[in-house]
């Protein structure tokens, strides 16, 4: 009886976890973000990648940095278990691969393109983008959660969903982007820190 | 004509089998099987750095392999920002593609990946032929129809060599072996220039 209580009490706070918004709350966020776009022109932030297939025992889990600056520079550099840096700047990708340099992409990375343009754009704000994506707003305990369904065809072979997740300031938190598989890469930021600093010279490879 | 029978001849040596080119000495003591020790833990995810080194380009991601059950095993890329370039399910007679990136979608390179990969994951052989050189036990076996040399080296896997028409024509290579665990491992074409160079990264 008493496993009953629990598996109920399990049940209404998992519900209660996730409400939809309503549409003053999902305009409320929009602006929120749009606000906290416009202040940051930095980001420094450890971040943990989670890579879920669903045939293995246990999530792939790589850790590292993420800097970006306005407008567009980003630079993820991947520290554990390996050394990897992938660095956007001037619409081009240079990989440094445990020292070793390259230029060259293959088209996967479009896909990357796109998440990193998606980050940029939650950053800037002007991710809202109803003509490219069906959006729907969640409420959870502290946070938000924004879920992106693109329109296009062509990604959604690859993407079937971006799942963000805000804090109450409008910063983001996570970013989970689901495979049409249910597979899905989610990448976790902590000790973020907003406008300190950064000089171009971080983002060279 | 004597040309002719110069070539003939050389046609002939070229037409020899590997094992005997290498001189190796017929053993028939062993059984009719034998293992392949690696891949063949259902409890472990195998994970490796992958470095692609095809012509003149270059590419990096993780190779991902799982033993799902005894006849089915997973084979996954993805590069190292997660996203999946292609996912493949070998079963005992059976090979399907999951999911593949559009730009990768060629059928000759599926083609080659499917039977470097079936090295690699196939676990129980038979044994054609049984032959010793040095500290080397070489079993020989045929794996798509193709002749394979197995080479254990005090009953640990270092090496498998595919040849064909007495030529090596793909080297693969097995190192910082550790609790039936290869830690580093190359396939090495000696047809086209392709290598591919993987290192463990779940320890």
């Amino acid at each position: 009886m008493r496993n009953l209580v629990y598996l109920f009490l399990f049940l209404t706070i998992s519900i209660q976890s996730q409400t939809k918004m309503s549409s003053s709350e999902a305009h409320a966020l929009k602006s929120l973000v749009k606000e906290q776009a416009l202040t940051t022109k930095t980001i420094f932030s450890d971040f943990t990648q989670y890579k879920h297939l669903d045939f293995l025992t246990n999530d792939i889990i790589t850790k590292g940095k993420l800097a970006f600056k306005t407008p567009n520079l980003v630079k993820w550099e991947y520290t554990e278990p390996y050394k990897y840096t992938v660095l956007f700047k001037n619409e081009t990708l240079y990989i440094n691969d445990e020292g070793k340099k390259n230029e060259v992409d293959i088209g996967s990375n479009k896909l990357f393109k796109q998440l990193n343009s998606l980050i940029i754009n939650s950053i800037k704000g002007d991710m809202f983008d109803d003509d490219a994506f069906h959006i729907m707003y969640y409420k959870t305990d502290k946070n938000s959660l924004v879920h992106f369904i693109p329109k296009d065809k062509k990604s959604s072979k690859y993407i079937d969903a971006f799942h963000i997740t805000f804090n109450a300031k409008g910063d983001v938190l996570e970013v989970k982007m689901i495979e049409p598989s249910r597979d899905f890469t989610k990448i976790v930021f902590t000790n973020k820190e907003l406008n300190k600093p950064l000089s171009d010279a971080v983002f060279t490879n | 004509m004597r040309y002719l029978l110069i070539s003939f001849c050389v046609l002939l040596v070229s037409c020899g089998s590997y094992s005997k080119k290498q001189n190796f000495q017929l053993d028939n003591s062993a059984s009719k099987k034998f293992e392949n020790p690696y891949f063949s833990d259902e409890t472990k995810d195998y994970v490796y750095k992958a470095t692609i080194d095809v012509y003149d380009n270059s590419f990096g991601g993780l190779l991902i392999i799982k033993k799902i059950t005894d006849k089915e095993h997973r084979i996954a890329f993805t590069t190292e920002m997660g996203n999946k370039m292609f996912d493949f399910t070998f079963t005992e007679d059976e090979f399907k593609v999951n999911f593949i990136l559009d730009e990768l979608d060629k059928k000759m390179l599926i083609n080659i990946l499917k039977k470097d990969f079936k090295v690699l994951i196939t676990e129980n052989l038979s044994v054609s032929n049984l032959y010793s050189e040095n500290n080397n036990r070489i079993f020989e076996t045929l794996i798509y129809n193709k002749n394979h040399y197995y080479y254990f080296n005090r009953n640990q896997l270092t090496q498998v060599i595919k040849a064909k028409n007495g030529k090596e024509k793909v080297a693969f290579l097995f190192t910082d072996i550790n609790n039936n665990i290869a830690n580093k491992i190359s396939i090495k074409h000696n047809n086209i220039k392709l290598e591919i160079k993987l290192k463990s990264i779940i320890r």
